[in-house]
């Protein structure tokens, strides 16, 4: 079991009251599954994700990544966990405008202390066909290969898990259908447990579970195999 | 790997131009500071350097008894150089006509700085002389000619001596500003004293030693010297130490310069600061990335202390550069304006300035380098998160400690630091108070408005909070420009009219009663200007309250009077000797009361005295003073005290009585009146019918005088200029960043559909609301400064600043708001979908 979850709660306060965004769940991913989770807008699935990742922090209950529980990490210790186990890829690209594609790529492998961070960086973005453009920046290229640059960062460091946060969200559908061939067949070839949170029903389909949060409760949506 | 990173995205980012305000802020406050102060020590050794003429040397001591050889030998050791100065006062004698005069014996090398001016003939075109006279020869003032009926050639005789007068003496450097100095000069060398015979124990001598040489070889000769002095019996002076106009002028003219350099050093500070916090804002999501790549919170620390570090380094370097260049730009200007080259500065001005651009970079990003290490990697999915604002008060602390801290190092002045700094911070509460208030009010105005400036209220009602901030740095800004500017012409002004082009450049003492009608009708009939005639009793005073005054005067008083415009500090050691003393009914211009009451008409016998005087010797209103006056010994009360402006170039006085009192005395009387140089031709005519009246011409000290006011005000010139590139950086900075927040409001409305019109319209509205009120606080907060600062630090009368009132509110209105636009426009001529993308 490489993700597990248990009785995890997030509770936020507000004026009006206690907000129960996560009603306690219980979870459990393989090692090497496609996950999505499903869901309207509001309904918890990235702040799920936020607390899988240890990003946040859960009210109650616990996540195991890797049979380590992150609530026994302090903010540290999990930033080292991110770097050594976790890969990300968000809905904005969230590349540092100052770095060029080249250099966003590489920024994980080198806050790792990784040797030959450039080379692998180099590989990867020829991998996602971005060869010719290492050296621009992220404001010269266009949306779909910004997340391409984002989907090369994110397997730099060879993760266990990659978090996918609407990963074509912003963009077109022909280009977010590229983006999406790429990031499954990349998946496949590093055989990463991939989670990913997404509106698009069919994008969902392509993953092995799909899970769907409603009102902050999470069901397994069980599926004819065809 | 993270100085790698560090250095990459510095790279980047100033490739990118996305440091340009944090580094021009830097860049300014070095360039500012270093070019400031390299200029005023330059200046300013300059500006010494020639007003060391007004001493002849650059200190001199002076002593009633002869003075030891060894200090001297000493003085030479060191490589100074010496001159001696002997003066005295004798009768001389010519062709059996006799006359007191002042004898001024000189060593060789005699005048040490400035130099001696002669003619050939009385009133003839003067010429810088060469050394001193020859073995036997006198060189005399021409009042002297007129008194004894001289001409060139002719034998004078002094003590046993006979001189042949050679030269006439048309100005010698340290003849100083005395009136009363009513014995003609004569010159001749210090060897040819001792046969002269008139030296004898119980003289009235005052030995001086003149020093000339480098300001730390003097320093250090001072320091080794003035431990053995004799403070009753010696005196050590500088041109600093007088209480002439121009050393007033330059006293003044270099707390303009601090001041000024302060206001400018606290503005470029302020940019340093406002940029600060967008620098680290710009970096919020980069660090929230970071983080969520795993980066642990010391390497993020490491890289972005790095970044920081090395921006400053760069700037500071580049700062450095540029601030030499411009200094030397701006001396060779000043250089080419005065003919002489100004003597270099040392190495402190490099220090300050770096040590300026180090510490505003550090302090002022202290607190928001914290919240950006400490920015939420959870941002990546959440954008409104910002970290925590819990040590916000660090961050008032750390701003306010470097201010304080950088008025400290720059002024080394404790307490004008901290009457600065207080002030400033009262101010800025004021400001921020009535930037509310303001805000308020301006609001309820607009709803009545058109639609963009519906919009405009609207923007600054929301943004009350951080648009309050933003007028503050808005309204510093500018009211530190209005105020530098501001000083600066009441400090030209003032100058102007201490010297006016009718400024009295000649003095004439010892016009007979019966000949002030006949003097002043020539005078008109020639058109010239003059001042009033004040008549001169000498006395003493003898007593206060029927205890005697100890009277020094009988055993060692000098020939030098006491109470005019002077500025020989020998001459205000007190009353140990005769007092010119006058009667008047009015007060006399340039006399203001600061205690009791002017006489009128009241017959009955008073006396109004000079509130210096007064404090020196614990006088007071009501006070019962006695005075003799050739044996007649009487009575009066102080019945007022005034404060006497002794730069006027008037007759000043120490003592005014009463008509009543002194007009049955003897009296000679006193004025001062203004020929043109041009007309200096006619002095020979004008006079002729009155030989016994002495003449003192001012001319040269006052061409000195506006040399050195020239000098200063191309520096203040310079610091207005220095100042106001601060202020407009400041601006700047604050309307890039306010922009920033802006740019989300501007894409929905954008997206909405409102036209790039009404929003550039609105937000140019915005800024030209906030420019204006701005101002006007900024000049209600100049003038309430202004008035300080006349009245406390620079000693001028105070005056409200009218046009002010409108060009503040008008120039803040102009320059924010086109500053605003101009910002805006770049936003608005982006496309929707873009401007969409640059903030998801």
């Amino acid at each position: 079991m490489l993700i597990q979850t248990t009785q995890l709660e997030k509770e936020v306060t507000t004026q009006d009251g206690t907000l129960h965004i996560l009603q306690p769940i219980d979870l459990a991913i393989n090692a090497g599954e496609t996950v999505a989770i499903v869901g309207a807008s509001g309904s918890g699935k990235s702040t799920l994700l936020s607390l899988l990742a240890g990003l946040d922090i859960a009210s109650s209950g616990d996540v195991l990544i890797d049979n380590v529980k992150l609530s026994d990490l302090d903010e540290e210790q999990r930033a080292k966990l991110r770097a050594d186990k976790i890969g990300f890829i968000f809905q904005s690209f969230l590349l540092i405008p100052s770095l060029t594609a080249l250099e966003n790529v590489m920024l994980p492998a080198e806050l790792a202390g990784h040797k030959n961070a450039e080379q692998q960086a180099r590989e990867l973005l020829t991998k996602v066909g971005l060869g010719e453009r290492l050296t621009h920046y992220p404001n010269q290229l266009s949306g779909g290969e910004q997340q391409r640059v984002a989907i090369a960062r994110a397997f730099i460091g060879t993760p266990k898990i990659l978090f996918a946060d609407e990963p074509t969200g912003n963009l077109d559908s022909t280009t977010g259908h590229k983006v999406e061939d790429l990031l499954f067949q990349m998946n496949q070839e590093s055989g990463t447990t991939l989670v990913m949170v997404t509106h698009d029903a069919e994008l969902a389909e392509r993953c092995q579970r799909v899970l769907r949060m409603d009102s902050g409760q999470l069901t397994e949506v069980v599926r004819d195999v065809a | 790997m993270w100085h790698k990173i560090s250095w990459r995205l510095l790279r980047h980012e100033l490739k990118r131009g996305e440091l340009t305000i944090m580094a021009a802020a830097i860049v300014l406050s070095v360039t500012a500071v270093l070019s400031l102060s390299l200029f005023t020590e330059r200046l300013q050794s300059g500006l010494l350097e020639r007003s060391a003429e007004f001493l002849a040397a650059d200190r001199v001591l002076s002593s009633r008894r002869t003075i030891n050889e060894s200090w001297i030998s000493e003085a030479q050791t060191r490589g100074i150089k010496t001159a001696e100065r002997v003066v005295f006062n004798s009768m001389a004698f010519a062709d059996g006509e006799l006359a007191l005069v002042d004898v001024k014996a000189v060593g060789d090398g005699y005048p040490l700085r400035g130099e001696l001016r002669t003619a050939g003939e009385p009133f003839g075109t003067e010429e810088p002389a060469k050394g001193l006279p020859n073995a036997g020869e006198a060189w005399v003032a021409s009042a002297l000619f007129q008194e004894l009926n001289l001409a060139v050639g002719d034998s004078l005789e002094i003590g046993n001596s006979q001189f042949t007068v050679s030269r006439v003496l048309t100005y010698e450097p340290d003849v100083g500003f005395s009136v009363f100095t009513d014995s003609p000069n004569v010159l001749i060398r210090y060897d040819e004293l001792e046969q002269t015979g008139l030296i004898q124990p119980g003289s009235r001598v005052r030995y001086n030693v003149l020093f000339a040489g480098e300001p730390s070889e003097l320093e250090a000769y001072e320091e080794w010297l003035t431990p053995q002095l004799n403070e009753d019996t010696h005196n050590w002076r500088s041109i600093e130490d007088g209480d002439s106009p121009l050393s007033r002028s330059l006293q003044r003219a270099e707390r303009f310069m601090l001041l000024a350099s302060l206001l400018g050093v606290v503005l470029a500070a302020t940019a340093v600061a406002v940029a600060a916090q967008r620098y680290c804002q710009r970096n919020y999501d980069v660090v929230a990335i970071f983080k969520t790549l795993g980066a642990e919170k010391a390497q993020i620390q490491k890289i972005f202390i790095l970044h920081l570090l090395l921006l400053t380094l760069i700037s500071i370097s580049v700062g450095l550069a540029l601030g030499w260049f411009i200094q030397a730009q701006v001396i060779e200007v000043v250089a080419d304006q005065l003919g002489a080259s100004l003597p270099a500065a040392g190495w402190q001005p490099y220090v300050l300035a770096s040590a300026t651009g180090l510490v505003s970079a550090v302090m002022f990003t202290l607190y928001p380098l914290l919240r950006l290490i400490g920015i939420p990697p959870l941002r990546v999915l959440n954008r409104q998160l910002t970290g925590t604002d819990k040590l916000r008060w660090l961050h008032w602390v750390a701003s306010a400690g470097t201010i304080y801290a950088l008025l400290l190092i720059y002024s080394q002045q404790w307490l004008l630091s901290t009457a600065l700094f207080v002030g400033g911070a009262m101010a800025a509460v004021l400001l921020l108070t009535i930037g509310r208030v303001f805000i308020r009010a301006s609001r309820q105005a607009g709803m009545q408005a058109g639609s963009s400036w519906r919009l405009a209220m609207a923007g600054l009602q929301r943004r009350a909070q951080a648009n309050s901030v933003q007028m503050l740095s808005f309204a510093t800004a500018i009211m530190l420009l209005l105020l530098v500017l501001a000083l600066r012409n009441e400090l030209l002004a003032d100058w102007e009219r201490q010297l006016p082009d009718d400024a009295p450049n000649y003095f004439i003492i010892n016009v007979a009663g019966n000949d002030v009608e006949a003097l002043q009708k020539r005078f008109n009939e020639r058109d010239i200007v003059s001042n009033d005639m004040y008549p001169v009793v000498p006395g003493r005073m003898t007593a206060v309250n029927g205890v005697p005054v100890r009277d020094e005067v009988t055993k060692e008083a000098g020939g030098d009077e006491a109470d005019t415009a002077t500025n020989n500090a020998e001459q205000r050691e007190g009353f140990g000797r005769e007092l010119s003393l006058t009667w008047r009914d009015e007060l006399p211009p340039n006399n203001t009361l600061t205690a009791g009451q002017w006489w009128g008409d009241d017959p009955q016998p008073q006396v109004s005295i000079e509130q210096e005087v007064a404090e020196r010797m614990n006088l007071s209103v009501g006070d019962e003073l006695e005075f003799n006056i050739g044996g007649n010994t009487f009575t009066v009360p102080v019945t007022s005290i005034r404060e006497v402006n002794w730069a006027s170039l008037q007759p000043n006085f120490f003592m005014i009585f009463n008509t009543a009192t002194l007009e049955d005395f003897p009296a000679t009387f006193i004025s001062s009146f203004n020929l043109p140089p041009e007309r200096k031709s006619e002095l020979y005519d004008l006079f002729k019918p009155f030989p016994q009246v002495s003449l003192i011409d001012l001319d040269a000290v006052m061409e000195q005088l506006r040399e050195v006011i020239e000098q200063v005000s191309i520096a203040i010139a310079f610091v207005l200029v220095l100042v106001l590139v601060a202020g407009i950086l400041v601006l700047l900075a604050q309307v890039q960043a306010s922009m920033e927040e802006r740019q989300k409001e501007l894409v929905i409305l954008r997206t909405l559909g409102a036209p790039a019109k009404l929003l550039s319209r609105s937000v140019t509205y915005e800024f030209v609301i906030l420019g204006a009120i701005s101002g006007l606080i900024a000049t209600l907060a100049m003038e309430l400064s202004l008035y300080i600062l006349q009245t406390q630090v620079f000693e001028m009368a105070a005056t409200i600043h009218w046009r002010f009132w409108l060009f503040g509110p008008v120039s803040g209105a102009v320059v924010v708001g086109v500053l605003g636009r101009l910002a805006c426009a770049r936003l608005v001529r982006r496309n929707t979908a873009q401007l969409i993308r640059k903030l998801a």
